[in-house]
């Protein structure tokens, strides 16, 4: 049974039926889904949850789609690291990361608000997919949508490495690489979008898929007991993300499943990109947008979207913005590895070096809880950290050479 | 006819200038404002631009060379 309303502008506040649109006619405000929170709370309760398998659809009453989930039925629950290690570098007692570099099937955050946006393509009656990226999304889309039997399009900038490309040929989509700046495949895209009948992920399922990032709050808060950690550092690339994860919590709030969202939600962002953080810091309203140029990449978005209402929601849960340089950023990955053995592709490092530097300024108490989103796996962006690591000892094969290698290691010559 | 839908971010100095008005008259453009946010800092305008494809394309061409930043809704497309 549905508990979706139907969709609603988020800045004229003009509701719509139920529909693949994403952008009011009226004011173009970006529309989003509403729901019957009274009806939800009659019958969702955290027993409820507790006996459905683990997986994002466990919470599928605040999930937009209207009959049972048909995609994605693997995706999300992912661990909640307690990272003790992690916490002692910080100065802290309690931290944990929130690993999404383990999410199923594609190892990013985006396998979260694809199985959401694919099984609403079903729904809709769409029996092709798409979406425009040069990564995690289009990875998630092509995997997801090889599984569900879909036809699948990505649409991608022509001069991305064939590294990146590979992660979503092996799933037999179309693949079509637009020459042209990236403002000209913006566009392009959503000239495509308007014209063609395919369910374009990101441009008008939009609304839908990005109700499944509310599933990192609800695990989050579920794992630790339903209750909200005091900080969760989330990073920020249209700024969608953080406004959901803000909204996850408050939905727990209202329905009572937790006591109250007493939870600051920080955003972080790569210095090289950082238009939410620079608009915040200078106290406007207005994002400005900015040339991305970061090791970042999948942060790399100049023009947010979500980004007025990731100042918003910094507002409303009380946290902060900072960004961080992309030395900073491979610090933080390794220091990731090397204390919780957990590889982050560069958006964690970013979360986690911004988490550094927000406990430094003495912003995260050294009694307060700390969550760090992790958002995808450090094996997809391996470019980054390669050459500022360790390299191998090279020994001939026998045991003196061994000893002889191992003791000039241990007189730190080696 | 053929129809764009931007976001003009505005600097401080060209806040009490009429811009818009200009590129409409001198490349024949019917802009339809849906949306403006103006601090005493920076102005915010979403709207609706209807004309000849190149009309509109120098029209554009305009308002960036005048400091005006130029975005298409609803923003960055590739993930």
């Amino acid at each position: 049974m549905s508990h979706v309303k139907g969709l609603k502008c988020r800045e004229c506040g003009r509701s719509y039926a139920k529909a693949p649109i994403y952008v009011c006619e009226f004011c173009f405000g970006s529309l989003e889904v509403v729901y019957d929170y009274e009806a939800i709370g009659k019958t969702l309760t955290r027993e409820t949850i507790a006996s459905r398998s683990p997986s994002l659809w466990r919470y599928r009453e605040l999930l937009p789609i209207d009959g049972e989930p048909t995609v994605g039925l693997y995706s999300g629950f992912t661990p909640l690291v307690a990272a003790d290690n992690l916490a002692r570098e910080l100065g802290l007692k309690e931290v944990y990361v929130k690993d999404d570099a383990n999410c199923h099937p594609t190892l990013s955050f985006k396998d979260r608000v694809v199985a959401v946006a694919l099984s609403k393509a079903k729904e809709f009656g769409f029996d092709t997919v798409a979406c425009a990226s040069t990564g995690n999304l289009a990875n998630s889309v092509a995997a997801h949508a090889a599984q569900a039997g879909l036809k699948r399009v990505v649409f991608i900038p022509a001069d991305l490495e064939i590294g990146k490309v590979i992660g979503s040929l092996i799933y037999d989509p179309q693949v079509v690489a637009v020459e042209g700046n990236y403002d000209q495949v913006n566009r392009l895209c959503s000239e495509i979008a308007s014209k063609y009948t395919w369910g374009f992920v990101n441009i008008n399922l939009r609304p839908y898929y990005a109700e499944g990032s509310k599933t990192i709050a609800f695990e989050v808060a579920e794992q630790l007991g339903w209750r909200t950690p005091d900080h969760i550092v989330v990073p920020a690339a249209s700024g969608s993300l953080s406004t959901k994860v803000w909204k996850g919590f408050s939905e727990l709030d209202k329905l009572g499943l937790i006591s109250r969202a007493r939870v600051k939600v920080h955003v972080a962002q790569a210095e090289g990109c950082s238009p939410i953080v620079q608009a915040w810091k200078s106290g406007r309203d207005v994002i400005k947008p900015v040339v991305p140029k970061t090791i970042a990449k999948s942060l790399a978005i100049g023009n947010p979207a979500d980004g007025y209402y990731a100042i918003d929601m910094l507002r409303a849960s009380g946290g902060d913005a900072e960004a961080v340089t992309d030395d900073e950023i491979v610090d933080a990955i390794k220091l990731l590895a090397r204390t919780e053995g957990i590889f982050a592709e560069t958006a964690g490092g970013v979360t986690v070096a911004v988490a550094r530097k927000l406990a430094l300024a003495g912003k995260i108490g050294r009694n307060e809880s700390l969550v760090i989103c992790v958002t995808g796996n450090g094996l997809k962006t391996q470019e980054a950290v390669a050459g500022k690591i360790g390299e191998p000892i090279h020994i001939r094969p026998n045991l003196a050479a061994f000893e002889a290698a191992l003791e000039k290691k241990t007189a730190g010559v080696g | 006819m053929p129809n764009r839908r931007v976001r003009l971010t505005f600097p401080q100095e060209l806040i009490t200038e009429p811009v818009i008005y200009t590129m409409a008259k001198r490349f024949d453009i019917m802009p339809n404002i849906r949306r403006a946010k103006v601090t005493e800092t920076v102005g915010e305008v979403v709207l609706e631009l209807v004309g000849e494809e190149q009309s509109l394309d120098k029209g554009v061409a305009y308002l960036v060379e005048r400091g005006v930043k130029v975005e298409d809704l609803p923003g960055d497309i590739v993930e």
